[in-house]
C-alpha cells in the first residue's frame, strides 16, 4: 500500500511542476511586468528609460527566463504568491480572507448532493423500468441540462425576492457572528450549486449499482436467503460505493466551476467570485494564482481517489 | 417452489405488458421489421430522444430563418420602446434599449449555436486525430499525447476557459479556440480507450500482415468501429459548451457584448431590478437555453443507447 502511495506521489509532483511552470509562461506572456504595476503610469511616462532599467535590474527582471521562474518557483513553494497588481496586496492575504466563504459553501454543496444524489442512484436502480425511475431520469436530465445560473436567478427571485425567505445574496451581516446567524445566506447558493452535482451523482449512482446488483454475489446473497434489504443496501450498495466515490472525487473540478460562477450570481465572497473580478480587471497574477491553486486541489484530490480506491478495492492495487 | 409461484401469482411488470402487445401483433401478421437501419429504428423507438430532436429541430430551424420569423433587427435600439412587456408585437417584450427580445433570443441562438457546435466539432477533430493514432501506436507518442491531456484536464475547466480568455481577450473566434483548446481531452481519451482495445483484433492484425502503412489502418479500418461514441461524445460536449457559452457571458467574460447570444442576453439579469421587474428579459431565453441543451442532451442518451449495445437500461 505504501508503494503504491509513494508511486502516485512521484508521478504526481513532474506532473505538478510542468503545471507550475506552464501558468508561468501564462504570466510572462501576459501584457506589463512588475514595474509597470508598481509605478503609476503619469510617472512612468516621464521616468527616463536609464532609470527604468535600474529599477527592472533591481527587482531582477533583467536576468534570464529560467532565472525568474526559479525565483518565482522558489517563492511560490515557501507560500510567496506575490502581489496583485490592484493594490499591491500580498496574493497570500486575498486567498486567506477568501477560501473560508468558498469551503463553507462547497463543503454543504458537496455533503448535500452526495447523500441525495446516492439515495435517489438507489430508489432509481432498484426501481429500475418503473415510472417513479423514468421521473428521476428526466429530473436528472434537466439538472443537468439548466445552466447553473439560472436556477440561481430564478431562486433568488422566487426565495428571496418574492416569498423573502432568504437573503438575496452575501455570506453576512456585520452583526452576526455564529454560523447560525449565517445559515440563512448560505441555504440558496449551496443548493443551487448542488443541484448540479446531484443530478450528476445521482446518474452515476444509478448505474452503479445496477451494474452491481448483476453480478454473482447478488444471486448468493439472494439465494442463502437474505432479505432483500439487505442484500440490496449491505452487498449491493457496498460495492457500487467504490465508483461513487471516485466520482465523487471527480466532481471537484465541477464543484470549483460551479462555484465561480454561483457565487457571482448570489456575490458570495469567495475565491470564486476573487477570480472573476480578476479576470475582469486583468489582475493576472491573482488570475494565475488562483488557477494554479485549483489545479493543485484538483491533482490532490485525485490522489486521494486514487488511494481511497486502492483501499476498498484491493484489485486496483493488485492490478498495477 | 413451484406451489409457492402457483400460489402467488407473479406480479405483472412493464415487459409484461410489453410482450403481450408483441404477441398480439405477431398473431395479427402485423409484426414486420420496419426495415432500414437497426441503430435508426432503435433511436426512433427512444421516446426522449425523438422528443429530443423534435425541440432541437425546431429551436434550430427558428434561429436559421429567423429573418422569416420576425421583422426586427435584433441590434436596432428603439428608445421609444424601452422595457415592454410582451405584446403581439414584441412577442417577448423589449429590453432596457428598446430591443426586440424574440429577433434577439432567434439570432442569438445563431451564435449560441454556432459556438457549442463549432467547438464541439473542433475539439473532436483533434480529439480523434490524436487519439486514434497514438492509441494504435502506442510507445512514447501514447504517453506523450496521455500526459499533454491529463494537464489540461487536470484544470477545472471554466478556470482554464477564463484564464486563456484574460490572456487572448474576449472575441468570438477566441472563444471557439479556447473552447476547442479544453475541450478536446474528453474524447481523446475516449478514442485511445476504444485503439486500445481493437488493436487486439484480428482484422488489425491480418491489416498489418498486409503490410498497411500505420495511418491507413488507424484512420480508415479503426475509427470506423468508433464512429458511434464519437457521434454521442459530440452531441453531449455541444451541450455542455452552449452552458459554458452561457455561463460565460451571462458573467460578461464570453461572447462580446455587441452581438447578441443567448447568454449575452441574460447578461442584464445580474441587475436584481431587472430580474424582479423585468421578468420577460430573461425567462424566456433562459428557458430556451434550458429545453435546447435538454434536447441535446436527450438526443445524446438516444445515441449512446442506440449505437452501444452495452448500454441497456
Amino acid at each position: 500500500m505504501l508503494t503504491y502511495i509513494i508511486r502516485r506521489v512521484l508521478i504526481l509532483i513532474p506532473m505538478a511542476f510542468v503545471i507550475c511552470f506552464l501558468v508561468y509562461c501564462g504570466l510572462e506572456l501576459t501584457p506589463g511586468d512588475a514595474v509597470s504595476h508598481m509605478i503609476n503610469p503619469d510617472a512612468l511616462g516621464s521616468m527616463d528609460p536609464a532609470q527604468i532599467e535600474a529599477l527592472r535590474q533591481s527587482l531582477g527582471l533583467g536576468q534570464p527566463f529560467y532565472v525568474r521562474f526559479w525565483s518565482w518557483f522558489s517563492n511560490l513553494i515557501q507560500g510567496n504568491f506575490g502581489f496583485s497588481t490592484n493594490g499591491g496586496v500580498p496574493i497570500a492575504n486575498i486567498i486567506a480572507t477568501r477560501l473560508p466563504a468558498t469551503l463553507e459553501l462547497a463543503s454543504v454543496a458537496l455533503i448535500f448532493s452526495t447523500v441525495i444524489g446516492c439515495l435517489l442512484g438507489i430508489l432509481s436502480a432498484l426501481s429500475r423500468g418503473s415510472k417513479a425511475d423514468g421521473a428521476l431520469t428526466v429530473v436528472g436530465m434537466l439538472g443537468v441540462s439548466i445552466p447553473e445560473f439560472f436556477f440561481g436567478l430564478v431562486a433568488i427571485l422566487v426565495f428571496a425576492l418574492n416569498l423573502g425567505w432568504f437573503p438575496v445574496g452575501g455570506r453576512s451581516m456585520p452583526s452576526y457572528v455564529t454560523l447560525w446567524d449565517r445559515l440563512p445566506h448560505l441555504v440558496l447558493p449551496s443548493m443551487v450549486l448542488s443541484i448540479m452535482l446531484t443530478a450528476g451523482v445521482m446518474r452515476y449512482a444509478r448505474s452503479s449499482m445496477l451494474d452491481a446488483l448483476s453480478r454473482d454475489f447478488i444471486k448468493t446473497a439472494r439465494s442463502k436467503g437474505l432479505p432483500e434489504w439487505r442484500v440490496n443496501l449491505l452487498h449491493g450498495f457496498r460495492v457500487a460505493l467504490t465508483p461513487v466515490v471516485v466520482l465523487i472525487g471527480f466532481r471537484l473540478p465541477v464543484l470549483i466551476g460551479g462555484s465561480v460562477i454561483i457565487e457571482q450570481v448570489f456575490q458570495w465572497p469567495g475565491i470564486g467570485n476573487e477570480f472573476i473580478s480578476a479576470v475582469r480587471s486583468q489582475d493576472y497574477p491573482v488570475v494565475m494564482t488562483i488557477a494554479l491553486l485549483s489545479v493543485m486541489a484538483v491533482l490532490v484530490a485525485s490522489l486521494i481517489v486514487d488511494v481511497l480506491t486502492a483501499l476498498i478495492d484491493p484489485r486496483v492495487r493488485l492490478g498495477e | 417452489m413451484t406451489e409457492s409461484a402457483i400460489a402467488k401469482p407473479r406480479r405483472r411488470t412493464r415487459l409484461d405488458a410489453q410482450f403481450d402487445r408483441i404477441r398480439a401483433r405477431e398473431e395479427a401478421g402485423l409484426a414486420k421489421s420496419r426495415g432500414g437501419s437497426r441503430t435508426l429504428n432503435k433511436f426512433l423507438n427512444n421516446r426522449l430522444a425523438v422528443i429530443g430532436l423534435i425541440i432541437f429541430s425546431v429551436i434550430l430551424l427558428a434561429s436559421l430563418f429567423a429573418p422569416l420569423l420576425t421583422p426586427y433587427d435584433p441590434n436596432k435600439i428603439g428608445l421609444r420602446d424601452m422595457l415592454q412587456s410582451p405584446s403581439w408585437e414584441h412577442w417577448f417584450g423589449t429590453d432596457r434599449t428598446g430591443r426586440d427580445l424574440f429577433s434577439r433570443v432567434l439570432y442569438g441562438g445563431r451564435v449560441s449555436i454556432l459556438v457549442g457546435l463549432g467547438s464541439a466539432i473542433f475539439a473532436a477533430i483533434i480529439g480523434v486525430l490524436i487519439g486514434v493514432y497514438t492509441g494504435y501506436v502506442g510507445g512514447w507518442l501514447d504517453t506523450l499525447a496521455m500526459r499533454v491531456s491529463e494537464i489540461f484536464m487536470s484544470f477545472p475547466q471554466i478556470i482554464l476557459v477564463l484564464m486563456l480568455v484574460s490572456i487572448l481577450g474576449q472575441s468570438l473566434v477566441n472563444l471557439i479556440l479556447i473552447f476547442t483548446l479544453t475541450g478536446w481531452g474528453g474524447i481523446y481519451r475516449m478514442c485511445r480507450a476504444r485503439m486500445l482495445s481493437l488493436r487486439e483484433e484480428e482484422y488489425v492484425l491480418a491489416l498489418r500482415s498486409f503490410g498497411l502503412s500505420r495511418p491507413l489502418i488507424a484512420y480508415k479500418h479503426m475509427l470506423p468501429n468508433a464512429l458511434g461514441p464519437i457521434m454521442v461524445n459530440i452531441t453531449l460536449s455541444t451541450a455542455a459548451f452552449i452552458l459554458q457559452e452561457a455561463g460565460l457571458s451571462f458573467l460578461g467574460l464570453g461572447v462580446p457584448l455587441s452581438i447578441p447570444t443567448w447568454g449575452n442576453i441574460l447578461n442584464v439579469a445580474q441587475d436584481i431590478r431587472v430580474l424582479q421587474t423585468n421578468w420577460w428579459i430573461w425567462l424566456p431565453v433562459g428557458t430556451v437555453i434550458s429545453l435546447f441543451v435538454l434536447s441535446v442532451n436527450f438526443i445524446g442518451d438516444g445515441l449512446r443507447d442506440a449505437t452501444d449495445p452495452t448500454q441497456q437500461g
